[in-house]
């Protein structure tokens, strides 16, 4: 599996150059985090694995828009997400609602311990992933699987800074009270 | 202690068989395409079979909303313009014919301001030569004499 980590040297350079080998090593790295990402908010393997591949096709096509090589893997899973909202609104025909939750910044600047999970509760509360809505699910998806800045989450999903922290606020408080509903109920 | 994005990763190993293969499949099938491209001249010629196709995916299905309002927009002009049409149409078949005692009097207020303006009446024009056909030695005679 591979590890994630700030200075990580990816040979978008190359990439860039047409070298299939970059490519594949690009490829390689992210193919995984990508379907991970892109199976928790559709649920169908097939589903995952063609947008997997769109995105992999966008990615070569147009690998000239990407204007920082830095940020190649946010950029990759900005691809991956648009075509996660297009899949969604052929489907259902609808915009997602993605100001359902009411923005407040401040709550947000009282304690970094508000924005962690304990590590004992991280399993529980993956497995309570799915109960929540998709803008939210997105954004914790985000987060957990390749640790991205709020700055690259809002630049991934095209939305404001203060959305993003707002659904995460919110995201984290969702599944913390599932959490503690379901150990009612298991008590 | 597994992190959320063990617990991902785990949960979705058994996945990656198959994201190998469409990445190879990916690769080979860009990269393929590349060369080809690299290839083939640029700005080749569309055979007739394949320029619909190439039309259509390059140039309507891109812009398929603005052609479609396009579209729209042709239509109702069409449709407006065939209503008009009707309309004038009919209002012309309902306007009655003048009667004889009104063209009388439109003919006698049309020659007493002849009259009056002192105008003569247009000459009749010399009906046009009749033209036949004749060799071409005799009509420079012809010339000639005149």
């Amino acid at each position: 599996m591979p590890e994630v980590s700030a200075p990580e040297q990816l040979p978008v350079p190359q990439a860039r150059a047409g070298e299939p080998a970059a490519w594949d090593a690009l490829f390689r790295r992210y193919q995984l985090p990508l379907y991970v990402y892109v199976f928790e908010l559709v649920h169908n393997e097939q589903t995952s694995l063609d947008i997997v591949q769109e995105t992999f096709v966008s990615a070569v096509k147009h690998i000239g828009g990407l204007r920082d090589n830095e940020k190649f893997g946010s950029w990759l899973f900005g691809i991956a997400h648009q075509k996660v909202i297009q899949l969604w609104r052929k489907h259902s025909g609808k915009e997602i609602l993605f100001d359902e939750i009411p923005e407040s910044p401040d709550e947000f600047e009282n304690s970094p311990d508000d924005l962690l999970i304990r590590h004992e509760q991280e399993t529980e509360f993956m497995n309570l992933l799915n109960q929540l809505p998709l803008p939210q699910r997105s954004v914790l998806l985000l987060h957990f699987v390749e640790d991205f800045s709020l700055e690259e989450i809002s630049r991934i999903t095209e939305t404001q800074l203060g959305t993003v922290k707002s659904r995460l606020h919110y995201a984290k408080k969702s599944l913390r009270k599932l959490l503690e509903t379901k150990n009612e109920n298991a008590a | 202690m597994k992190t959320p994005r063990d617990t991902l990763f785990a949960r979705h190993q058994n996945a990656a068989p198959k994201l190998d293969a469409i990445r190879r499949e990916v690769l080979s099938a860009e990269f393929v395409r590349e060369g080809r491209r690299a290839a083939v001249p640029k700005f080749r010629v569309a055979d007739t079979a394949t320029l619909p196709l190439l039309i259509w995916r390059e140039l309507i299905f891109p812009c398929r909303r603005i052609w479609a309002g396009l579209a729209a927009i042709w239509i109702l002009i069409f449709v407006v313009n065939f209503s008009q049409r009707d309309k004038s149409e009919m209002m012309a078949s309902k306007t009655p014919l003048p009667s004889p005692d009104m063209i009388l009097v439109f003919r006698q207020q049309e020659r007493l301001l002849a009259e009056l303006t002192d105008q003569k009446e247009t000459p009749i024009a010399e009906p046009p030569k009749r033209f036949l056909p004749q060799p071409r030695s005799e009509r420079r005679i012809e010339i000639l004499m005149t």
